[in-house]
């Protein structure tokens, strides 16, 4: 028998649902608004169930639908009629709806069957046993109820830093987005509890917002411009600047998270007055301005907390600490005023929108999960609750919607269905399950759009069905479109291999017409006038081939006596290819420094193949032939030698042949070098290409295992591991891609990673130190290297371990051009 | 399934740009900054990340790509009438998902 393991904070504004494990809590996401959050808000809308940011955002304009709050009403027999359901619903009902939601959230496929549930401490009996049945009701067969500030409590008493945890009393400081809460807790010998509370159930930050707009932003408009009534048009919804309202609500809430971290922010927006005159606002708010506003309602806070140990016979002295809750806590005068008015050493050590939520996971942690229902049948094994299920629907559409329908076999009686796309954008709420469904589905244009049909049974517990996924393509393998047989690349410079190489700019089977901007570097300088050129060399083929070995589809040369100025190494090119439906490729080429625009379409039927390029492709495949002869010669690959020196033979012949022709030769032989040349690489390419990839891998797998202890051994910051995580999610992509190309980007990246993980480890720049000091003696500038020496041996001494990156740095700059490799490679197409 | 999110820097990076684009759509001459913005907006797309604006779509419930706030009264058809913050949507292995959801007013069709 296991533990409960998930808990929910079931709060007046918000909810949240955590899942212990392994010693952690996970807080789950919701699959539908990417917040951790959610609102504790219930909308009936045309026959369907929205639970959250979608009901919230019609609580205002629809109440006799939509429903808010409902836990002050936990434990009283008031209830709500909700018009479109001409229905009577209670708060325990809701309340079940809103933990039904957050079952949802669950991503790891699992049907929490027992739950610890957060109520306040100032619930009675009756609304704590109300909590209790709306557990019950939402499916759960097991619920344990824990107090809200001591889950903040254990949230805290979890962490490791929490070393000041023995025995006392410490207060739990609670201001959310609508309600404050502040409570008197203790441990006394190993046991926590409530000692006494306090709290406002209509004070939060969404009061702050509002406050931001009548006590700064209204008297400004008024001293700018002619207007009557202002407030009144404002907040009305049928008044002149409604619209303008629910701006400035959603402006003043970032407004004030702004001003959590900086001195002050603007306020930027438009408005027309009475008499006509548009007035571009820039209003500027301080933190002062803000903390003005914020003073009484803190203060007022701060009274009940005095009243709180007043009654309890207390002062501050008695108490540990003041732990912050409530995502209001996060603004620093909050937490100023707090310490100062109280004297109170101000806690504000855990993350307080989930600490609630965490407190109740971990207390889930240590409850065990005691289940008397003796008829408990695991559903993924219970082949009779296989709902059979048949679709229908257009697997490919160019219309923006697509009708869904389905047909239910068996029993299907107080079932729920809901449907939702896999990016997050339509989930068509939970709604009864007839014996047919009819759906409307929203696409994404010119995208595969997956949708998940869920149906739930009458305890709200998942049903398995036999439904796929449901995947309809928009505006794919239209009759218009079609893909693309074969990659299309730019050919580059490969600094590093001192070659060139290529690098997909369309895929293959993308849908044609297609179009795409990239931006490169400049890898050499050419000077205004001079003979130098700089390639652009578009080819079809795979984009993991030699660039040789595919065909030439496009080519456009800029040569320096095209240019209105010199154009500098390192500088932007831009270049954008299109293709058409018909296979027409347009070039268009701008250089930055010079302003210039370069332009060429080519068609297929326009073969066009420059001589002098030829003649050079031939010679850097010679060279590769020779390298590839004599790499498999030393590796005793004596068949793969022979058939290599077969293929030299012919290219010499090619050679020879291509040297007697001229720039503007008018027959077709240079169109047959191109050919016989393409064929050749292609062939070189065959025999080689598994070697190229394969030590490509291995690379990648080698700095990949690099990586994976280095996740291990260091703290790595949050950005940093979900780059890591992005590199592995498409690993089986670029890996079956056997694109050499994508394969040594993802392996850049992870060096680049590892490099500024393992920057932050002074060991890791000792070592780097002692590296570049061991190079003195090839450095352009031998007496500033042997100054940064010691200078470098002195920081590692007094462990001035910033100072010693900085010294590095320098030292790195004082290596000859030739052991900094990335730069001074010349020639190939001029652009990487 | 979970996804991992492109940083925070970059997504407030796009909606500056956002905005920094209605703004310049309002100036008669702003047709020499369209490069340099179209030029930002492939490099988010080389990132793959590219934008939505929904400026002028119809809104309903089941909407989960916008953060609606409903101006004025509430009737039948809802039309997105300002867009605060763009849809931000993150191409990964073929499959899109969104990143940012855009924050949008609506108001009723008269």
């Amino acid at each position: 028998m296991g533990m409960i393991n998930f808990g929910i904070d079931l709060g007046t504004t918000n909810s949240a649902i955590g899942k212990f494990e392994k010693g952690k809590v996970e807080i789950f996401k919701n699959p539908v608004s990417l917040k951790e959050t959610l609102p504790s808000v219930v909308a009936f809308r045309k026959g369907r169930l929205l639970v959250g940011d979608k009901a919230r955002e019609f609580l205002k304009r629809d109440p006799l639908n939509v429903v808010g709050s409902f836990k002050r009403k936990m434990g009283t027999s008031e209830t709500y009629f909700i018009e479109s359901e001409q229905k009577e619903f209670t708060p325990v009902n809701l309340s079940a709806m809103v933990l039904r939601e957050l079952k949802n959230f669950v991503h790891s496929g699992e049907n929490p069957e027992g739950m610890v549930i957060t109520i306040p401490a100032s619930f009675d009996t009756i609304q704590s046993n109300a909590t209790k049945k709306a557990g019950i009701e939402a499916g759960f067969k097991q619920v344990v109820l824990l107090q809200e500030p001591i889950a903040a409590s254990l949230a805290y008493a979890n962490k490791d830093e929490a070393d000041n945890f023995g025995d006392g009393k410490w207060l739990v400081y609670d201001l959310g987005g609508g309600t404050f809460d502040v409570a008197l807790v203790s441990i006394f010998e190993g046991e926590m509890k409530v000692l006494d509370h306090e709290g406002n159930n209509f004070l939060g930050g969404t009061d702050f917002d509002l406050k931001i707009i009548e006590e700064l932003v209204i008297p400004h408009l008024e001293s700018e411009g002619k207007f009557t009534d202002l407030e009144r048009e404002l907040k009305s919804a049928s008044g002149r600047y409604n619209k303008l309202f629910h701006l400035l609500l959603h402006k003043a809430e970032e407004a004030k998270i702004e001003l959590s971290t900086n001195e002050s922010t603007e306020l930027e927006f438009e408005i027309t007055d009475e008499e006509g005159n548009e007035h571009d606002i820039y209003f500027t708010i301080t933190r002062k301005d803000f903390e003005s506003i914020l003073e009484p309602f803190i203060k007022a806070t701060v009274k009940q907390i005095s009243n709180l140990l007043v009654n309890n016979q207390l002062n501050a002295r008695d108490l540990k600490f003041v732990l912050m809750v409530g995502g209001s806590t996060y603004i620093p005068f909050v937490r100023k005023t707090i310490g100062e008015e109280l004297d109170i050493e101000v806690n504000c050590n855990i993350d307080p929108t989930t600490a609630i939520a965490k407190g109740a996971a971990f207390f889930a942690g240590t409850k065990l999960l005691v289940i008397t229902d003796k008829a408990k049948v695991d559903p993924a094994f219970d082949a009779e609750r296989v709902l059979d299920i048949k679709t229908g629907y257009q697997k490919a559409t160019q219309d923006l919607e697509e009708y869904f329908t389905a047909l239910i076999q068996g029993d299907w009686l107080g079932y729920h269905y809901r449907i939702t796309r896999q990016d997050g954008g339509y989930d068509s709420g939970l709604k009864p399950l007839d014996k047919q469904i009819s759906e409307l589905l929203p696409l994404v244009k010119d995208s595969y759009n997956h949708f998940d049909l869920l149906v739930f049974d009458e305890s709200s517990n998942p049903v398995e069905t036999n439904v796929p996924i449901i995947g309809i393509a928009q505006g794919r393998y239209s009759v218009a479109g079609q893909p693309l047989p074969h990659d299309i690349c730019l050919e580059i410079d490969d600094l590093e291999e001192q070659t060139t190489s290529l690098e997909v700019v369309f895929t293959k089977n993308d849908v044609l017409p297609t179009k795409r901007t990239l931006i490169k570097e400049l890898t050499k300088t050419i000077k205004k006038g001079a003979e130098e050129t700089i390639t652009i060399n578009i080819v079809e083929g795979p984009g993991y081939a030699l660039p040789s070995a595919n065909q030439v589809i496009g080519f456009i040369s800029i040569s320096g006596k095209e240019l209105t100025r010199d154009i500098i190494k390192g500088s932007d090119i831009e270049i954008t290819l299109e293709m058409s439906e018909s296979r027409d490729m347009k070039i268009n080429v701008y250089l930055t420094l010079t302003d210039q625009e370069f332009e060429d379409i080519f068609t297929p039927s326009e073969r066009t193949v420059n001589i002098t390029r030829l003649n050079e492709e031939l010679l850097v495949l010679l060279e590769k032939l020779n390298l590839e002869i004599r790499e498999a010669e030393v590796n005793e690959q004596y068949v793969t030698a022979k058939l290599l020196n077969d293929i030299k033979k012919e290219l010499r012949s090619l050679m020879v042949k291509s040297n007697k022709i001229k720039e503007d030769d008018v027959t077709d032989e240079k169109f047959q070098i191109e050919d016989q040349k393409r064929k050749i690489a292609q062939e070189v390419d065959n025999l080689t290409a598994d070697k190229r990839i394969n030590s490509v891998k291995m690379e990648y797998f080698k700095v990949k295992k690099d990586m994976l202890a280095i996740f291990d051994q260091f703290d790595v910051l949050d950005h940093e591991k979900s780059a890591l995580d992005r590199i592995l999610d498409q690993e089986r992509s670029f890996l079956s891609s056997n694109s050499l190309g994508k394969i040594k980007e993802m392996t850049d990246k992870m060096y680049d990673l590892r490099a500024r993980i393992r920057w932050r480890d002074p060991s890791y720049v000792a070592f780097l130190f002692y590296w570049f000091a061991s190079q003195q003696s090839v450095m352009t500038n031998k007496t500033r290297a042997q100054q940064l020496i010691d200078e470098g041996e002195k920081a590692i001494e007094e462990k001035k371990h910033d100072k010693l990156r900085v010294i590095v740095n320098e030292l790195f700059g004082l290596l000859p051009k030739e052991a900094q490799k990335r730069s001074d490679f010349q020639g190939g197409t001029g652009i990487s | 399934m979970e996804y991992p999110n492109p940083p925070r820097q970059i997504l407030n990076i796009i909606n500056q740009v956002f905005d920094l684009e209605k703004k310049i759509k309002k100036h008669p001459d702003s047709r020499s900054f369209e490069r340099n913005l179209r030029r930002i907006n492939d490099q988010f797309e080389e990132l793959g990340l590219s934008t939505h604006n929904p400026l002028g779509e119809l809104y309903q419930e089941t909407r989960t790509d916008c953060e609606a706030s409903i101006s004025g009264e509430l009737k039948d058809k809802l039309i997105i009438t300002e867009v605060i913050k763009p849809i931000i949507i993150a191409k990964d292995g073929g499959f899109n998902h969104i990143v940012q959801k855009a924050v949008v007013i609506v108001e009723s069709l008269k």
